[in-house]
């Protein structure tokens, strides 16, 4: 080689370098978060379309609803509304709409925007997440800020809809011609956090919102979101410093990430509240006898299908399945009922015995036709946690003579075999809520069970009671908060008396986060909201109180 | 002359009975798949969602239920006419764009790759193959079979844990580090090129092995011909006879090889793409497949359809310039 053309290298190789230095750094002005995996980001800040798939924190932190709740308190914080109140026998409502907000272009926002949300969801179906006009009869704007929202039933759930919908700009929607196919590249919203910075394939950086309503906040300047693909990524990244909040699942998180900087590596997983169920189809023959499933339940190991499946991230599940910020609702005559999530294999035995299945030989138990009890239980293929938690399981039955099989599919195929009921056993969850309403009717609710066959949204283990429907329905029409309880306590009674799901255990909210940047990340000994940035809109909790170091 | 037109035009009606086809089939395999759109986006809330939401989103993505000829006569007009539709999985992204956004990147850092591992593979397969005897011969080809029997996944991972995270000496992801704004800019194009080195050489080191050892193997056949010795003994020099009369004649193989790997370049590199966080084809297709998204599905493989089919004329072209039999 000759000199001029080392002197070229040295020079091109010097500056190439020079350039990667800046890798190693990071931008310590903004908060880098993970929550969506994306390979390459789309712009996309709708909030209102259920088909759309909006970035991370539109929902929640560019648009904000009527009241947020907080799933760590179990309680309803005023947001955009600063009072509610029932009326006319509960079919109406009125609230109060909080005033001195500003959208992030300094338009005042008033209850005329709230009002235009509403009925644009009724002129557009499409829009109607939450099915809300099913039951509403008008949402009217009174004054600058009061809003009545009249019901065409009693239907006292409602306010989780109504108050949780995202309010829309009327001066930006109103322009729209077609809303259904809009994308909101440039949000205008009354969020802590409205401006794009800056929007490439590969990363988006969100400012934060100058006229926001809380005064000083929020802390940080922007939120930077780098596009990761796979948790492994993540993992690498928190580790290095170069991502300070996620809500990905790490395995053995204790060993991979915290001993790595005990002072600086957190992670938060508190219970939902909520359980993960081994689901039974009730339609089966065997399954559908309650004291099966509660031999079945009887025969797990919860303590071990907890340490193996889910490294100890969580706890045995409650026989209401509800625990956590839920514990609240138990009724206080629980005590007094069976108990059959606790692990006991003679009761199991006792159990499955009385039902008239009777041991072939010393591994097997057969029915009154000399067929052996075998069934799959089904898992989605690369859950890594609840595939676990099925063997352990299966290993569990095999005691008790029930011989299962674990199969795995890919997400699409079992939900597929969930929702037609062409299953035996499988690993899933439940439906959840502000109140355990919604988990009750998905679980017992004589008008979701659909025929074998026929695509069933919830309640896939197809188990309806008429005792059950009649509570749900009155609770639909309660909003006296002592009945409310009373109901809810009888719910908990049917559900332990007739076993229609098997809980499993307590499911966790994935989060982690990295301080060594920014800090006042809530956590065990600073409970003001969750961790996990993935329940929307509640991740404005922390949104709004962390602070940079 | 004539011959070599006709040749090309009786391989260009075979690609359109080819193309025809695959659209067919392209239409049809992604309904065979169990499950609807709707349902599985609904699932993915995980009972956050109430399922009154699926019959919104039904009515969002006009999700038919048309007999499936009408379905099938609506796909081949949009096709032809360049509309793709709207995506499912990215409401309401139209497909074209989010294709448009992975493609440059696949292009770039699997065509490169590919260009890359097939000149050296062949070079390095011309060398050995003429020195067949020397040292360079007896150690590398079994060392480039080792690396190449490597998933190449697993060779991203450690690759990745080695330089990108205990020595710190590359990035652990992305196309391009976050300082710097994409355009036709000097930094900009560093940072790509840094970014690239690791998911390059993996797809490299791989693949080198079987372009090499494939070249050598036709090339030693080669060599034994009557036509080389007769040149040796014509006395013309050994460069000459190692390029011009040997390794162009050993290299057609390899070439038809390389036609169909340039063909499915626009597929991506799946798993490089996932463990370097790097966009790209192989990524999207995994995320059209996982939500049942037709359109994109549709049109990840419309594209791969077509690039095999254009890289498979190209090759017939190529061949046609250095084999001279064909034109006969």
């Amino acid at each position: 080689m000759n000199q001029k053309a080392t002197y070229l290298f040295i020079f091109l190789g010097s500056l190439f370098f020079s350039s990667c230095e800046k890798e190693i750094s990071r931008d310590q002005k903004g908060l880098i978060i993970y929550q969506e995996q994306f390979i390459s980001w789309v712009r996309n800040f709708e909030p209102l379309n259920p088909a759309s798939v909006p970035r991370w924190p539109t929902r929640g932190g560019i648009y904000e609803p009527l009241y947020i709740y907080n799933p760590i308190k179990a309680e309803w914080i005023p947001w955009l509304a600063t009072k509610y109140k029932w009326q006319n026998n509960n079919k109406q409502l009125l609230f109060t709409i909080r005033s001195g907000v500003k959208w992030s272009d300094g338009t005042p926002f008033n209850a005329y925007d709230v009002a235009y949300t509403f009925n644009l969801t009724k002129e557009y179906p499409a829009l109607d997440t939450r099915n809300s006009w099913e039951y509403l009869k008008s949402v009217k704007a009174l004054s600058d800020t009061l809003i009545e929202v009249v019901f065409n039933r009693v239907f006292v759930p409602g306010f989780d809809a109504v108050a949780g919908t995202y309010i829309v700009p009327k001066h930006i929607w109103s322009e729209l011609e077609d809303p259904l196919k809009f994308s909101n590249p440039n949000p205008i919203g009354t969020g802590p956090y409205t401006e794009i910075l800056r929007f490439d394939s590969q990363i988006w950086e969100l400012g934060k919102n100058h006229n926001y309503w809380q005064t000083g906040r929020p802390n940080v300047e922007k939120l930077i979101f780098p596009a990761f693909s796979s948790n492994e990524q993540v993992t690498l990244a928190l580790l290095s410093g170069k991502l300070d909040w996620s809500g990905a699942f790490i395995p053995a998180i204790d060993r991979i990430f915290v001993e790595k900087d005990p002072d600086h590596h957190h992670y938060w997983f508190p219970n939902t509240g909520y359980s993960t169920f081994l689901h039974t189809n009730t339609k089966n023959p065997i399954l559908e006898n309650a004291n099966v499933r509660k031999a079945i339940s009887y025969a797990i190991d919860r303590e071990q299908v907890v340490k193996i499946g889910m490294y100890s991230y969580t706890k045995p599940a409650h026989v209401t399945s509800l625990s956590g910020p839920m514990a609240k609702w138990h009724s206080p005559e629980i005590i007094n009922k069976e108990n059959w999530t606790t692990y006991d294999t003679k009761t199991a035995n006792k159990l499955l015995d009385d039902a008239g299945f009777t041991w072939k030989n010393k591994t097997q138990r057969t029915d009154k036709n000399g067929l052996p009890l075998e069934f799959d239980i089904i898992v989605v293929s690369g859950w890594s946690d609840w595939i676990r938690s099925a063997q352990v399981v299966s290993q569990n039955l095999k005691k008790v003579g029930i011989k299962t099989t674990v199969r795995t599919y890919d997400f699409g195929a079992w939900i597929n075999r969930m929702q037609l009921g062409d299953f035996e056993m499988s690993i899933g969850w439940a439906e959840k809520g502000a109140n355990p309403y919604n988990f009750f009717k998905g679980m017992m609710f004589s008008e979701y069970v659909k025929p074998i066959g026929e695509i069933a949204d919830v309640n896939w283990h197809r188990f309806g009671l008429p005792d059950a429907d009649m509570l749900i329905k009155e609770l639909e029409k309660t909003s006296d908060p002592k009945k409310v309880k009373h109901i809810i306590h009888q719910l908990q009674h049917l559900f332990i008396e007739h076993a229609p799901g098997i809980p499993l255990f307590a499911e966790p909210a994935w989060g982690e986060c990295n301080t060594k940047f920014f800090t006042n990340f809530p956590s065990k000994e600073n409970p003001y909201g969750p961790l996990s940035n993935n329940e929307q809109p509640s991740f404005v909790f922390t949104l709004l109180n962390v602070e940079k170091k | 002359m004539n011959k070599s037109v006709q040749y090309l035009a009786r391989r260009l009606g075979f690609y359109f009975i080819a193309a025809f086809a695959a659209l067919t089939l392209n239409f049809i395999i992604p309904r065979l798949m169990p499950g609807d759109p709707a349902s599985i986006i609904f699932a993915r809330f995980r009972g956050k969602l109430k399922p009154e939401a699926i019959e919104a989103m039904r009515q969002s993505f006009g999700l038919t239920n048309d007999p499936i000829l009408v379905q099938y006569w609506s796909y081949l007009k949009s096709i032809l006419s360049g509309n793709l539709g709207t995506s499912i999985a990215y409401f309401p992204e139209p497909v074209s764009e989010i294709i448009a956004s992975g493609l440059f990147w696949t292009i770039y850092l699997t065509g490169c790759s590919l260009i890359i591992a097939f000149s050296i593979g062949t070079i390095l397969g011309i060398v050995i193959a003429w020195n067949r005897t020397g040292r360079l011969d007896t150690f590398l080809p079994p060392l480039l079979a080792f690396l190449g029997a490597f998933p190449y996944f697993w060779l991203a991972m450690f690759l990745l844990y080695i330089f990108g995270f205990s020595i710190n000496s590359f990035p652990i992801g992305h196309a391009y580090s976050s300082a710097v704004s994409p355009g036709f800019n000097l930094p900009f194009l560093l940072s790509v090129l840094y970014h690239s080195i690791l998911p390059a050489s993996t797809l490299i080191f791989v693949s080198l092995g079987g372009w090499m050892l494939s070249m050598r193997n036709t090339m030693i056949s080669t060599l034994g011909a009557d036509y080389i010795t007769f040149a040796n003994a014509k006395g013309i020099s050994s460069r000459l006879i190692m390029l011009r009369y040997a390794a162009r004649n050993a290299i057609l193989p390899n070439l038809t090889g390389f036609g169909m790997a340039l063909g499915f370049v626009l597929s991506g590199a799946l798993l490089t793409e996932i463990i370097f966080s790097y966009p790209g084809q192989g990524y999207l297709l995994l995320q059209a497949v996982k939500s049942q998204d037709f359109p994109l599905m549709q049109g990840i493989f419309m594209i791969i359809t077509f690039a095999v089919l254009g890289a498979n004329w190209l090759v017939d072209i190529a061949i046609l310039i250095f084999d001279p039999r064909t034109r006969k």
